[in-house]
């Protein structure tokens, strides 16, 4: 059993840092365990850079200060960008790293105290018969809800990994598990606890994006959301990594993209091609097949961001 | 324990860990000009400085607050007026003023941050879009915020001199306007609603003494003598308790009993002949009304309430006409059907109440678009003397028809107070704002439209059928009769009743959803007869207000420099629309112009929701008396007022100007023949004078008829509908106290959009918005009424519908993250042309433009995206997944 499935059992606290997620679950019911706030720790906020130019930001750090800070925008500009473009500045200024990671669906099934799911202790997925508009293309298990966490795909995008108070070097798909649990957002034990996330040091001159496809132009869940970074090397790609969000019930590497563009010359021909692929292993719902279209539509944009 | 500081104050913060900050505020505090909305962090109305940084405060648990500074709207202001507030007073850049003070301190803070690093440069537009995103406006104010905010940060506002074309502005961007949500009683209940989780059932046990059983709680049955419930949150118990918490815990106390009946979700499966019938012969008076007006007779089978075809003209020979040319595969026969999505008011202040009895007497303070109405309805139900019902409405945070009538809140509220022995305040939570709380119904329109061979309009049919859910009486079809003269015009509207919540009344009901239609129609005519698209309209459509504002946009440049559809990735494409609404004005209505205690004083039992009364009553008295408007008290929002129109309809001005116009040159007259001493010779404030120095005196009067003499061509459309229009008009009055004026409201836009053939994407880049509703009694607020209206068509074209679950009937977009309404950064820049020409025979010669300014919208949109992709959209809300859609079968194709 994880700590999400456990909470809604009422057995174990629900974490919290800034609240941002969890305060509006509290305000309709949908969280009514105890609630236990985690302690903020010197080693838990901020941001350190190692002597290979590598990052560790604390679990405690705001998106905020994530997305406004000089040397991250250098170095990771993929995860200051992706910062940048979650949520709503009054949200940001809130909102931690960790709780961005550790957030909850935000299915308007799940959302909604009165209606079971799997996420909340029941045996299937409403939305799946019922009305999934901005829910998965890839229908990778019980629950079709995307995952929430735009972090937590511009991290995958960097091979970054998280250090829990239990552990160390969790990697990205290692903490989303590959979303046949439908219970969990995330596969944390329970009570286990994020404590800081590490980066790997930037590759010289590499170049990195991300965007996000909603209807109006800010404060909006993605309908698909693509972070990509690459080093372009005598018109060349290399190193691409690409990852898309809002897809499927956990962040997706784009593998057959990156592949298409390794070692590729980077022009708008090679690009356009690449991104078709986005949809490799793509199973839209009923509703869905739209985002198959914004898939390859963003790929093509972010990539192209990167090659100029 | 812990503390805070907060607007330099030293306050404790409570133990509980679900205390979040905007309850110590609002709740412990008293500081209640922070707004509490959407209680997710989407609306930026919570919004306080933490540490000098806008946070959601409706988020932020207040322990987290410990230690910290906090600044609410309260503060931002309290010894001199921040450069941000008085530029927001100076643009008008609010209107109904609930987003207002959560706007203040972003756009503080972000001025003061700009200014600290970039000294008095001007932020352009995506600067401040981008800073202030966390926000809504349902008004729609964003034009003026965003020349507010520049101004601001320009330094131009450092200075004491400013004026104000909103007089109760001061009171907006402080926090001091008190909504019905603010009022807070000495031993005041919060009462809190049980709502049905089925959506058709008959509740056979409903115990209510589980919930009195708990201490200090009361619990009174708001089921109907049928016991039966049609639809996901119709209301069955309410609970008043000391605090929300209480109450909501007794509410989980009462477990009734139901007996599941067959349900049936939305205009596609209520409408198939074995779907289950929700209103039996017998009970069919209980569905809620869509329109304005009281509804007439008509059919009604099953689900299926209609026709209703009493425009119609020559309907049989329209159908012929059509089924011979679609027979003869004529090509100019314009066929569609085009479907309209579930708009939500989405009143940024929920519908709330709170009710107090001081022996006989009730007093009811409402979030009320009509307060003189809801006194009767709250004396009728509760058969109570209406002498000793008082309805107070001082300012209304949104309303745009939702809130024209008594509701479960009232009802709620009224009940619980009486069995309390207690005032109760009843307050909507944001999920029952967006699902049970009114809204414009979705429709299915079918338009065949016949040009004749010399290129006039033949016959034109337009076939609704709306999704009315729990209630009946949209008309959308029928307006298409007070345009495009034709020589037969088939028009028939159903109502569609399933298990969802009643649909409400809507600004401009039933007139956008039939433009998207007819107006794209109209516009594939124009294609198929190779004729500009204005020139159509202005050859097909003899109206002569519309007549002028169609030659104005036959001269703008956007229209003239358009160019047809491209293939790249970014494609711009221009388009045009028309639109009417009836000039409205309510009978009976009285004004009192008074001078009191040496002030003058006008009173109307009307109310403000945003739309400016109280400031074209101060504006029109102090015109006319040569003073400033601050100089005039304006009392309103008093059911015990002189009576005074609803908010709807666009009906306020032109009922409130031309009694207030008489009652002050009668006032004039007495002033002067009462006087003991005339004005000095040469005094530049003679009636400033003659008002200070005078004994109170009170003149009331009453709307009366317009005159007879109008322009060539204006008449009241009645008149067209013969016999059947003086019928019409009679019941009007009778039944809904409406009149319909002569002379036609109109608009006709043109807007220019670009498309991102990528990621679906539509940015809308400019708007010319031309109306013709007269003289303009307040020219900044109209202004801001018409960019308000744009903003809400842009919504309702392109972000905004309902989803329900198909099974269940609940609705999923119940949180303003899922419903979406435009932000700053949507909004395009809007050029507003009034023509002031066409109501010389209504006094004042001015009527309302809040509806008329609305109706254009999406189908202007619709066909510039048309000319932009060349592909014709035929549902809104054109969303990102419609518009690949759309791109893809055309490639396909």
């Amino acid at each position: 059993m994880n700590a999400s499935s456990a909470i809604s059992a009422g057995s174990a606290p629900e974490f919290r840092a800034a609240g941002t997620d969890l305060s509006e679950r509290r305000r309709s019911g949908v969280s009514r365990g105890p609630i236990v706030d985690l302690p903020v720790t010197s080693g838990t906020i901020g941001i350190d850079w190692a002597a290979d130019g590598s990052a560790r930001i604390g679990a405690f750090t705001t998106i905020a200060a994530i997305a406004s800070d000089v040397r991250i925008q250098d170095a990771y500009p993929g995860i200051a960008a992706a910062a940048q473009g979650l949520a709503t500045p009054q949200i940001r200024h809130l909102a931690t790293l960790g709780g961005n990671l550790a957030q909850r669906s935000r299915c308007w099934y799940f959302r909604n105290p009165q209606i079971g799911c799997l996420k909340k202790g029941g045996s299937d997925c409403p939305a799946r018969s019922g009305n999934h508009l901005y829910h998965a293309a890839f229908d990778l298990g019980p629950c079709v809800a995307p995952h929430p966490s735009t972090m937590a795909m511009a991290l995958l995008v960097y091979d970054a990994t998280i250090t829990t108070d239990r552990r160390s070097r969790l990697s990205l798909p290692d903490f989303v598990g590959d979303g046949t649990n439908g219970a969990a957002d995330h596969a944390l034990e329970p009570g286990e606890k994020i404590e800081a996330i590490s980066l790997p040091a930037p590759l010289a001159s590499e170049r990195a994006c991300y965007q996000r496809a909603i209807s109006r132009s800010y404060a909006e869940w993605p309908l698909v959301e693509v972070c990509a970074r690459a080093v372009v090397s005598g018109g060349i790609f290399q190193h691409v990594r690409i990852a898309a969000g809002g897809v499927a019930p956990v962040p997706l590497r784009l593998t057959a993209c990156q592949v298409a563009l390794e070692g590729k010359p980077a022009n708008a021909e090679v690009i356009a091609q690449a991104a078709q692929l986005a949809t490799s292993g793509a199973r839209p719902l009923p509703m869905t097949g739209y985002k198959l279209e914004l898939l390859v539509g963003l790929v093509r944009d972010v990539v192209e961001r990167i090659a100029k | 324990m812990n503390t805070m500081i907060i607007n330099g104050r030293v306050e404790p913060l409570p133990e509980d860990p679900d205390a979040l900050l905007i309850d110590v505020v609002r709740d412990q505090l008293g500081l209640t000009g922070t707004k509490l909305v959407c209680g997710g962090g989407v609306c930026g109305a919570c919004t306080v400085l933490v540490d000098g940084v806008p946070i959601a405060s409706c988020l932020m648990p207040a322990r987290a607050a410990a230690g910290k500074s906090v600044t609410t709207v309260e503060g931002i202001g309290a010894q001199e007026l921040h450069p941000v507030q008085k530029a927001f007073m100076a643009h008008d850049a609010l209107q109904c003023g609930f987003c207002t003070p959560g706007f203040i301190l972003e756009a503080a803070a972000f001025c003061d941050r700009w200014r600290a690093a970039k000294g008095t440069a001007v932020p352009s537009r995506e600067e401040i879009g981008a800073a202030l995103s966390g926000h809504l406006c349902r008004c729609g104010a964003y034009d003026a915020i965003f020349r507010a905010v520049a101004d601001a940060c320009a330094g131009r506002f450092d200075g004491g001199h400013f004026a104000s074309p909103r007089i109760e502005a001061r009171d907006k961007v402080t926090g001091a306007a008190r909504y019905t949500v603010d009022i807070r009683h000495d031993g005041q209940l919060e009462g809190v609603i049980l709502r049905s989780r089925d959506a058709h059932a008959r509740i056979t046990v409903l115990d209510l003494a589980p919930a009195r059983a708990l201490d200090g709680v009361t619990a009174v049955s708001l089921l109907s003598d049928d016991r039966i419930v049609r639809y996901v949150g119709e209301p069955i118990a309410a609970v008043a308790a000391k605090d929300r918490k209480t109450a909501l815990a007794a509410l989980a106390a009462i477990k009734p009993t139901s007996e599941p009946l067959p349900a049936v979700i939305g205009l596609d499966a209520a409408r198939k002949d074995d779907a289950p019938v929700v209103f039996d012969r017998a009970s069919r008076k209980r569905a809620g009304n869509v329109s304005e007006a009281a509804g007439g007779p008509a059919p009604w089978k099953r689900n299926v309430r209609g026709p209703t075809s009493v425009f119609a003209r020559r309907a049989k020979r329209a159908r012929n006409w059509v089924d011979e040319a679609r027979q003869a595969s004529n090509s100019l026969l314009v066929e569609g059907t085009f479907r309209t999505g579930t708009q939500q008011h989405a009143c940024l202040e929920p519908h709330a109440a709170v009710a107090r009895f001081d022996g006989e007497e009730l007093t009811v303070h409402a979030s009320s678009q009509w307060v003189v109405h809801l006194k009767e309805q709250i004396a009728k139900r509760f058969k109570l003397d209406p002498a000793r019902v008082r309805v107070i409405a001082d300012h209304v945070g949104g309303g745009f028809g939702s809130k024209a009538s008594i509701g479960a809140e009232t009802i709620a509220a009224v009940e619980l107070a009486r069995a309390a022995n207690a005032p109760v305040r009843v307050v909507y939570d944001r999920h029952e704002e967006l699902s049970v709380a009114g809204y414009r119904p979705a429709a299915e329109v079918k338009v065949a439209l016949l040009p004749s061979d010399r290129g006039e309009l033949k016959a034109l049919s337009v076939t609704a059928h709306a999704d009315t859910g729990a209630a009946t009486n949209s008309t959308i079809a029928g307006l298409a009769r007070l345009m495009y003269p034709a020589e037969a015009k088939d028009l028939r509207d159903f109502d569609v009743i399933s298990n969802l919540p009643p649909g409400a009344a809507f600004r401009g009901p039933g007139g956008p959803p039939m433009a998207f239609a007819v107006e794209q129609a109209v516009d594939e005519a124009a294609l198929r007869l190779a004729v500009d698209p204005i020139a159509l309209r202005k050859r097909w459509d003899p109206d002569p207000n519309r007549q002028r504002l169609y030659d104005w946009a036959l001269s703008l440049d956007t229209w003239r420099n358009r160019t047809s559809a491209g293939s790249g990735r970014y494609r711009r494409g221009v388009g045009v629309a028309t639109g009417y609404w009836l000039y409205l004005w309510q009978p009976k209505v009285k004004v009192e112009v008074a001078v009191k205690g040496g002030r003058i004083v006008a009173s109307t039992a009307t109310q403000d929701i945003g739309t400016g009364t109280r400031s074209v009553l101060a504006d029109t008295v102090a015109r006319e008396f040569d003073l400033e408007a601050d100089e005039v008290e304006v009392r309103i929002g008093d059911s015990s007022l002189p009576e005074g129109p609803g908010s709807g309809g666009s009906r306020v001005t032109a009922s409130v100007l031309p009694p207030t116009l008489t009652a002050i040159q009668k006032l004039k007259a007495a002033l002067l023949e009462q006087a003991t001493r005339k004005p000095a010779p040469g005094s530049n404030a003679p009636w400033r004078e003659l008002i200070a120095r005078s004994a109170d005196i009170a003149i009331s009067e009453t709307r009366g008829e317009d005159g007879k003499n109008t322009a060539p061509g204006i008449r009241s459309p009645l008149k067209d509908l013969g016999l059947l229009g003086v019928v019409f008009g009679w019941m009007m009055r009778r039944n809904s106290n409406i009149v319909i004026g002569a002379g036609v409201p109109s608009s006709v836009q043109v807007i220019e959009v670009e498309v991102d053939a990528w990621l679906g994407h539509v940015r809308v880049l400019k708007v010319h918005t031309g109306i013709a509703v007269g003289k303009i009694a307040a020219p900044p607020l109209a202004h801001s009424q018409a960019c308000g209206a744009v903003i809400q068509g842009l919504g309702y074209a392109l972000y905004e519908a309902r989803e329900v679950d198909p099974l269940s009937g609940d609705v999923l977009t119940a949180g303003m993250e899922d419903y979406r309404i435009p932000g700053i950064a949507d909004t395009p820049e809007i050029d507003v042309h009034f023509d002031e020409a066409g109501f010389d025979h209504v006094l004042g010669n001015s009527v309302g433009l809040g509806e008329v300014a609305t109706v254009p919208t999406s189908p202007a949109v619709a066909n510039a995206i048309f000319n932009a992709i060349g592909v014709r959209l035929a549902e809104i809300p054109i969303r990102p997944d419609r518009i690949v859609a759309a791109l893809k079968g055309r490639t396909a194709a």
